[in-house]
């Protein structure tokens, strides 16, 4: 048991000390979720927005699909992704296996059903109300997509953070597409199931408190506006 | 704005919703329309909005069929009103932003419209946070602010307090006076059609009656 | 809909229990390995024959040395297969294990790209220290496991003798697995040092060909610990004992001197226990 306590007694000196390998790994997993879940709000925020307020035939099917992909385990992704990008794969003269730009990739194809899914639904729940609201009030169809991101703006942050939620915690796909290579690719979660199968704690702790920290302030975000009505 | 109907039909599975083979609604009066419900008032005044455009036959709007220009001469307010969630305030002059109008006019007359129905209190309060009565007199200054040629109302009274009722009624017959404007007003209460309307029209099963 | 669901699940149920009752005989053990036991097919080999032999049934949890030498020390494996055998001996000095025994043997072969850019294969055909330095006095990219494996441990000693300390942007510390170290050296066109096994196993599908063998400092000795039972109740000292007699017994040691033969025409292991 000794092990437990000694580990928090270390996790906590790598903080305060402000241990560069740890805030490296920490500033990598913050940079590459940032960015896949800003690539993915940009382009498929204003996708889901349209998609959930256009009747096309299909419809119905369409929202399943998005619906389904939404659960799609990281590790199918990374692997989708590994094998297009590694040597022998399409995209092997793209030279980025094992890169954090592949790791920004996969994670990018992780959130977009997310993001999609989530706005395509807020988008078919309350942007159809808004967006006949704008057309009775003589606005066109930009108007009301601009009235419609305005309106739902605090929902469209949540559903924002739920997606950066999910790709700073997801371990399969950096595992695979990263290759936890110290320095180069090694993230929060990737470094904590390392240090596990080496049954080296302290660091495994220290990075898990950070995690928590994270998951603990998005949550606590979305909470406080979500009651916010 | 004069309106007229022709061969409007609307099914929903096999079932008539509408069926008017012609109706004309005359420009600058109040006419209401009434019926039970179910007998297709709410879906009349929705495929006269040109939210809904799912029929079949014709309506044409001084003779014209529906174009940007008419849709941005008339407004709707709905029965359960949708406030943006900013301050009265912004929620009033959005219609004269959208149709780039000066700032300093808007102000007044947002100012002007709030004396009128006698919510000047409200000015800052958020959209989304008032009552039901609150919201529809919001709502009915937010259409009236840029002086549609026709105004469609859902209901714009039910389950509000009498006080409130009393302002709406007379701010739609102002409206009506002093534009010229003409108003199409869906109701299930005969009284308020009878004070306030020059016609009134009777829904049953989708066809007009007397 | 729900009915079907509910008749596949209860049979699913009743065969599980089946599958387990079968080979309930005795309390199973629980063997903390390392990957390479594992990745190289050595112990899918060997474990059902046991099985069949005693009865005793074996769960594997493969992890790197250290974990699995951690594992012992918590009392939460009964037996160990490991190779570090300094580590080993300290240990069993500490009363963490019973015994230890030799096993078996086998070898270390650094790999790298099949155009080999450096030539050490042509200059060190079997000189590990003299490659390792032309490694890194040239910056070739080298792949480590970096996950303080028994592996890993050879690999630090070898440079250790070469009198390197590994370090820059062309020494990737992977932290992974050696099936995972393979391919990113494989993608990477690196260089790395692996088992034989391992790598004779995945060779099909990786860019990497032997460079080097063959050296003394290549050789990898396989010690086999039960752990000390008086750690916990938990610990099933009997079958640990068991499986470690038959792992050194004549039948344990000729199974382990056939396997990969059929395969890759070669014994991955050597056999060695006395």
């Amino acid at each position: 048991m000794d092990y437990i306590f000694q580990g928090f007694i270390e996790a906590l000196k790598l903080l305060i000390s402000f241990d560069p390998e740890v805030f490296k790994i920490i500033i990598l997993s913050l940079f590459v979720s940032t960015t896949a879940t800003i690539l993915a709000s940009l382009i498929f925020i204003p996708i889901g927005i349209y998609l959930g307020l256009k009747k096309f035939r299909g419809k119905r099917i369409i929202s399943r699909i998005i619906y389904t992909s939404m659960s799609v385990p990281s590790v199918i992704v990374g692997l989708v992704v590994a094998i297009l990008l590694s040597r022998r794969g399409p995209l092997g003269h793209l030279d980025i296996m094992y890169t954090p730009k592949a790791m920004i990739i996969a994670q990018t194809l992780l959130v977009i059903p997310l993001i999609l899914g989530l706005t395509y639904n807020l988008a078919k729940n309350r942007g159809t109300i808004i967006e006949k609201v704008a057309f009775t009030l003589g606005g066109n169809s930009i108007d009301s997509i601009i009235l419609i991101i305005r309106e739902l703006k605090v929902d469209i942050l949540v559903n924002v953070a739920t997606s950066f939620s999910r790709a700073i915690s997801e371990v399969g796909a950096v595992m695979i597409v990263g290759g936890n290579i110290k320095g180069h690719t090694r993230v929060i979660t990737t470094t904590i199931s390392m240090m596990n199968s080496m049954g080296d704690y302290p660091m495994a702790i220290a990075l898990g408190i950070i995690l928590l920290i994270i998951s603990f302030g998005i949550n606590s975000f979305i909470y406080s506006y979500s009651q916010e009505d | 704005m004069e309106l007229y109907i022709e061969n409007l039909h609307k099914k929903y599975d096999d079932k008539t919703i509408l069926d008017i083979p012609r109706l004309k609604i005359q420009e600058g009066k109040i006419t209401g329309i009434t019926g039970l419900n179910g007998s297709g008032k709410s879906t009349l005044l929705n495929i006269i909005g040109g939210i809904d455009k799912e029929f079949e036959g014709s309506i044409r709007y001084n003779g014209k069929l529906l174009n940007k220009e008419i849709a941005t001469n008339m407004t709707y307010v709905f029965q359960k009103p949708y406030l943006f969630r900013r301050k009265v305030y912004d929620n009033i002059a959005y219609p004269l932003k959208l149709r780039k109008v000066n700032k300093d006019r808007i102000e007044k007359a947002v100012q002007e419209i709030l004396e009128r129905l006698e919510i000047t209190d409200l000015v800052n309060k958020k959209g989304h946070k008032l009552s039901g009565g609150e919201s529809q007199k919001v709502a009915l200054a937010r259409a009236l602010i840029f002086e549609p040629k026709l105004l469609l109302l859902d209901e714009p009274t039910s389950n509000i307090d009498p006080e409130s009722i009393k302002v709406l009624e007379r701010e739609i017959v102002r409206f009506n006076k002093e534009t010229n404007g003409t108003v199409l007003i869906v109701t299930h209460n005969l009284n308020q059609a009878k004070r306030i309307c020059d016609d009134i029209i009777y829904l049953s099963f989708g066809r007009v009656g007397n | 809909m729900k009915k079907v669901f509910l008749t596949v699940l209860s049979l699913l149920l009743v065969l599980s229990m089946l599958v387990g009752c079968t080979k309930a005989n005795k309390e199973p053990i629980i063997l903390s390995t390392t990957t390479s036991t594992q990745d190289s097919g050595l112990l899918d080999f060997l474990l059902p024959i046991f099985t069949e032999d005693t009865g005793i049934e074996v769960k594997t949890v493969a992890v790197g040395t250290g974990k699995a030498l951690q594992m012992g020390r918590d009392g939460e494996a009964d037996i160990l297969l490991v190779h570090a055998k300094s580590d080993e001996l300290t240990f069993v000095d500490e009363g963490h294990g019973t015994e230890r025994h030799d096993v078996m043997y086998n070898d270390y072969i650094l790999v790298g790209p099949a155009d080999d850019t450096l030539g050490l294969k042509a200059q060190f055909p079997n000189d590990i220290v003299g490659g390792l330095k032309a490694i890194s006095e040239n910056g070739a990219i080298f792949v480590s496991r970096g996950d303080d494996s028994g592996t890993h441990k050879k690999e630090l000693s070898i440079w250790k003798v070469a009198e390197i300390e590994p370090k820059g942007d062309w020494y990737l510390s992977a932290g992974a697995g050696m099936g995972e170290v393979l391919r990113i050296a494989s993608e990477k066109q690196g260089y790395t040092i692996s088992d034989r096994a391992t790598y004779l196993s995945q060779k099909d599908n990786l860019d990497l060909e032997i460079i080097i063998e063959g050296d003394n400092n290549l050789f990898n000795q396989y010690g086999i610990i039960p752990v000390n039972p008086d750690k916990n109740d938990n610990i099933n000292h009997e079958g640990a004992m068991e499986f470690m007699n038959w792992m050194i017994s004549e039948k344990g040691q000729a199974l382990i001197k056939e396997f990969g033969v059929e395969e890759f025409g070669q014994s991955l292991f050597t056999p060695n226990a006395n």
